[in-house]
């Protein structure tokens, strides 16, 4: 008996959050969005914050997190990570013993207990779907579409424009006054306002419009209806500035164009494809003998599916596409917290096994092999 | 939190029994001395720890005594508790380790109880792989060598598949396109089982017969082209093969029914033939000339034609009318069908019981029940004769609207009056009509045939009513 767990650091790198902790636990202890604040040093000695600036200063981010997030002693830890940067810089900068990366989708197989499946990731960026096969994935059958959270932003930002209705982020109201449904905000901006860069107000803006289409928007069960969405309860919201409003068939509207793109806007030609043909495709490019085990286990994960009504609908839509006799079964847990972090879980679940202790790349191995056992050793 | 031993540790007093750290024995199985106490006691005490109830299922007061010798010496049904803080705490040391699965000889750290230094890594006999063959150059050379692989390829498939155990779908997605051809799973697993195949003839010792796994690529690529239609069919085609077996099944219940009828037809026919001929031979031949060819004759007369009389051979005293009794067997309609032919005849419907006229007015009866069978029999034959005569003219009617298949088939139709309806795959629009109404027609063949029934009950009936005034 004891405890064989060797002390190891799990690191899930997105496109907007970074997750981050220990293995072993059952949620990351630091969940922080991926994007990087530099500050500039200005002639009038302000030092604004930029965040789209140069991404060079990438070790400062990762200091921040070990150090400050984390308080972790930097020797004598494991780090294992989903991406597949960065490798040279741990070794070398952080002079760890052992490394590890691993594809997200198979960690997120992995926190939902299988290791055969179809990963569907609808994050920030990108919506993919990836078949996961006896823990290894199958790159030839990795199908990705940009719609996704951002995409889905983009269109709440333009439903407010045709509303002529202004975004105004938190950090300029100094004071508001309650107003009637529908009329424009009344509002305080707050004096000595620092001179702010337009990258970090429109980051602030974004996060407004987040909330709002996390609170609001819903998919309906059925391709879209005009009549049927008219009918549909309103949600009231109220923006940071006093705005309010109550939201009806918009709701419906936005978040169709994930599932059917060809009457959303802003997209050129009709080249994208919808969530259920992402995953029919997907598992169309594989060998026949394995469909039917990964239409069993469709892992639902990102995000972007936590909009309501988002794993109903992709339910009825694969269980239209599929023939009869396939028995289709998706996996989607109710939780936030499982469902955005399943990648961060299913790395801290493998760095605790005690089989898992072969499988790391020590320093000794890179040392020898160079990037190459990476290709080689992870999977 | 602190126990008696911790407080005794702290002050460093001596005095605890069994100084040292604790075991496991200690702490699960100390209870050794009490359990000996109890085997000691046989009689009817339940041991500490089972249920009243459960006790009572196994030993009720007057009944079996439990066991003299139980076989189980250890806790028996007491839950074990396991006792903390009796002891010292076992110490824990953040120790090296390294892990024998590991090619490197990394040495890792972690934490563990002081008393397993030195023993193996626990996690290390999970290590398995598969065992793929290694062959050396000159093999290659000699045995394995294949036009449509070269070397490079062969060995990049072998180091794939003991990298991914063989687990060919990995393999197969894996394989390195751009620098070799694209090959199927088919391909690599035909490759890989016909290498090893070899491998193992060619080093198998002398005079033994090795196993070879035997792969048939052209069976599974066959197999998986079928998977490959069956899974792409469109719902119209599900729907339509749904339908056609429907088709069959009906099909295929019409052919029973009329075998069926056919075969009581038959056994109708046969039945009237015997009891003809029967009478016959014996109206004919005198008894002394042929008793033999009677009692051969006699067990060829079916059961079904007309109607058995119950022989009964009752002690006592019996009327003989009770002989003249129609059995329960014979239906109504059978019933009023003799009842009206007699009455035609101006037979008596209740003759007076002497021996003959008993005899003979069972014989009697049981021709015109025969009788009656053979007309129905005879008028349902007429109506699916004309039936079918109808649905050919119909069919010619559509054939000659759109081809000749329909008149072949409607030939074939009118050539077996009873036959089978041929089921038509082709979708013409003419064609499925005229198939529409081969099934309204076909299928309506049970209505026709009551109404018959019907028709005959009422005309007896009608005949009835003529005859009262």
């Amino acid at each position: 008996m004891g405890t064989f767990k060797v002390g190891a650091l799990v690191f899930d790198i997105g496109s907007y959050s970074v997750r981050a902790g220990y293995a072993g636990e059952d949620c990351p202890k630091a969940d922080f969005p991926t994007v990087i604040g530099v500050t500039l040093d200005r002639e009038d000695g302000s030092t604004p914050m930029e965040t789209d600036g140069d991404k060079g200063k990438q070790s400062g981010t990762t200091y921040y997190i070990d150090t400050n997030q984390l308080r972790v002693p930097r020797e004598n830890m494991e780090v294992m990570s989903p991406l597949k940067n960065g490798m040279k810089l741990m070794f070398e900068h952080y002079n760890i013993p052992a490394f590890f990366l691993c594809k997200s989708a198979v960690l997120s197989a992995f926190a939902n207990g299988r290791s055969t499946g179809l990963v569907l990731d609808s994050g920030a960026t990108h919506t993919t779907a990836i078949p996961v096969h006896d823990g290894y994935v199958l790159q030839q059958g990795i199908v990705k579409s940009p719609l996704a959270g951002d995409f889905m932003s983009m269109q709440c930002r333009e439903l407010f424009q045709e509303l002529s209705v202004e975004i105004i982020p938190p950090y300029m109201i100094a004071s508001k006054d309650s107003v009637r449904e529908g009329s424009p905000a009344s509002w305080k901006k707050k004096e000595k306002l620092p001179q702010v860069t337009r990258s970090w107000h429109n980051y602030m803006c974004n996060c407004v419009i987040q909330d709002f289409q996390a609170s609001v928007l819903q998919v309906s069960d059925s391709p879209y209806d005009e009549q049927v969405a008219a009918q549909m309860p309103t949600v009231h919201y109220e923006l940071p500035n006093g705005y309010n409003c109550d939201f009806g068939a918009e709701r419906l509207k936005i978040p169709e164009g994930l599932f059917d793109p060809s009457n959303a806007k802003g997209l050129s030609g009709n080249t994208m494809l919808g969530v259920g043909h992402v995953v029919t495709t997907s598992v169309g490019m594989c060998d026949i003998d394995i469909r039917p085990g990964l239409y069993g286990s469709v892992v639902v994960t990102g995000g972007n599916t936590l909009i309501q009504g988002f794993t109903d609908r992709l339910n009825r839509e694969l269980s239209q596409k599929t023939p009869p006799s396939m028995r289709l079964k998706l996996i989607a847990n109710n939780t936030t917290v499982e469902r955005r972090f399943s990648a961060w879980i299913g790395g801290s679940i493998l760095a605790s096994l005690g089989t898992f202790q072969q499988m790391w790349i020590s320093k000794q191995e890179y040392e020898e092999g160079g990037k190459q056992c990476v290709d080689r050793k992870c999977p | 939190m602190g126990t008696g031993a911790d407080v005794r540790d702290i002050l460093e007093l001596t005095g605890g029994e069994n100084d040292g750290p604790i075991s496991k024995k200690d702490l699960i199985n100390s209870d050794k001395k009490k359990s000996k106490k109890t085997t000691e006691t046989l009689t009817f005490k339940r041991p500490e720890g089972m249920h009243r109830e459960v006790y009572a299922l196994l030993y009720s007061d007057k009944k079996d005594a439990p066991p003299l010798l139980p076989s189980d010496t250890t806790q028996g049904y007491r839950t074990v508790k396991a006792k903390l803080g009796c002891k010292k705490v076992r110490p824990w040391k953040w120790m090296p380790f390294t892990n024998p699965a590991r090619r490197d000889g990394a040495i890792f750290h972690h934490w563990r109880r002081v008393a397993e230094e030195g023993k193996d890594y626990p996690f290390a006999r999970f290590n398995k792989t598969v065992q793929v063959p290694v062959y050396s150059e000159q093999e290659y050379q000699v045995h394995l060598h294949d036009d449509g692989w070269t070397k490079a390829e062969t060995d990049h498939l072998f180091d794939l598949c003991k990298r991914f155990d063989l687990r060919f779908i990995v393999v197969h997605d894996r394989y390195d396109y751009q620098q070799y051809r694209k090959r199927s799973v088919e391909d690599l697993k035909e490759r890989y089982y016909s290498i090893c195949g070899k491998l193992t003839k060619v080093r198998a010792a002398s005079g033994t017969e090795p196993k070879i796994y035997i792969f048939d690529a052209g069976h599974e690529r066959r197999r998986k082209e079928q998977l490959e239609k069956l899974f792409n069919r469109t719902p119209e085609q599900v729907a339509e093969e749904e339908y056609l077996i429907q088709e069959l099944r009906k099909i295929e219940t019409r052919k029973k029914e009329r075998e069926k009828k056919a075969q009581d037809l038959q056994k109708l026919i046969k039945a009237a033939d015997t009891t003809t001929e029967l009478r016959r031979a014996e109206k004919r031949v005198s008894k002394k000339k042929l008793p033999q060819k009677r009692e051969t004759e006699k067990p060829a007369v079916p059961e079904t034609a007309g109607i058995k009389f119950p022989d009964f051979k009752s002690a006592g005293v019996t009327l003989r009318s009770q002989r003249m009794k129609l059995p329960s067997s014979v239906g109504q309609k059978k019933n009023k069908a003799i009842e009206q032919i007699l009455m035609e005849q101006g037979v008596d419907l209740n003759p007076m019981p002497t021996e003959e006229i008993v005899q003979m007015f069972n014989e009697l009866r049981s021709d015109l029940v025969l009788l009656y069978e053979l007309k129905q029999a005879h008028s349902n034959c007429e109506y699916e004769q004309q039936m079918l005569r109808h649905r050919y003219e119909a069919l010619l009617k559509a054939g000659s609207g759109g081809g000749c298949g329909g008149i072949t088939g409607a030939g074939t139709l009118a050539s077996t009056p009873g036959g089978d309806a041929q089921s038509w795959p082709s979708t013409d629009d003419i064609k499925v009509e005229a198939k529409e109404q081969i099934i309204d027609v076909v299928g309506a063949p049970l209505t026709p045939n009551s109404r018959k029934r019907r028709e005959s009950a009422s005309s007896s009936s009608s005949v009835k009513k003529v005859k009262k005034p």
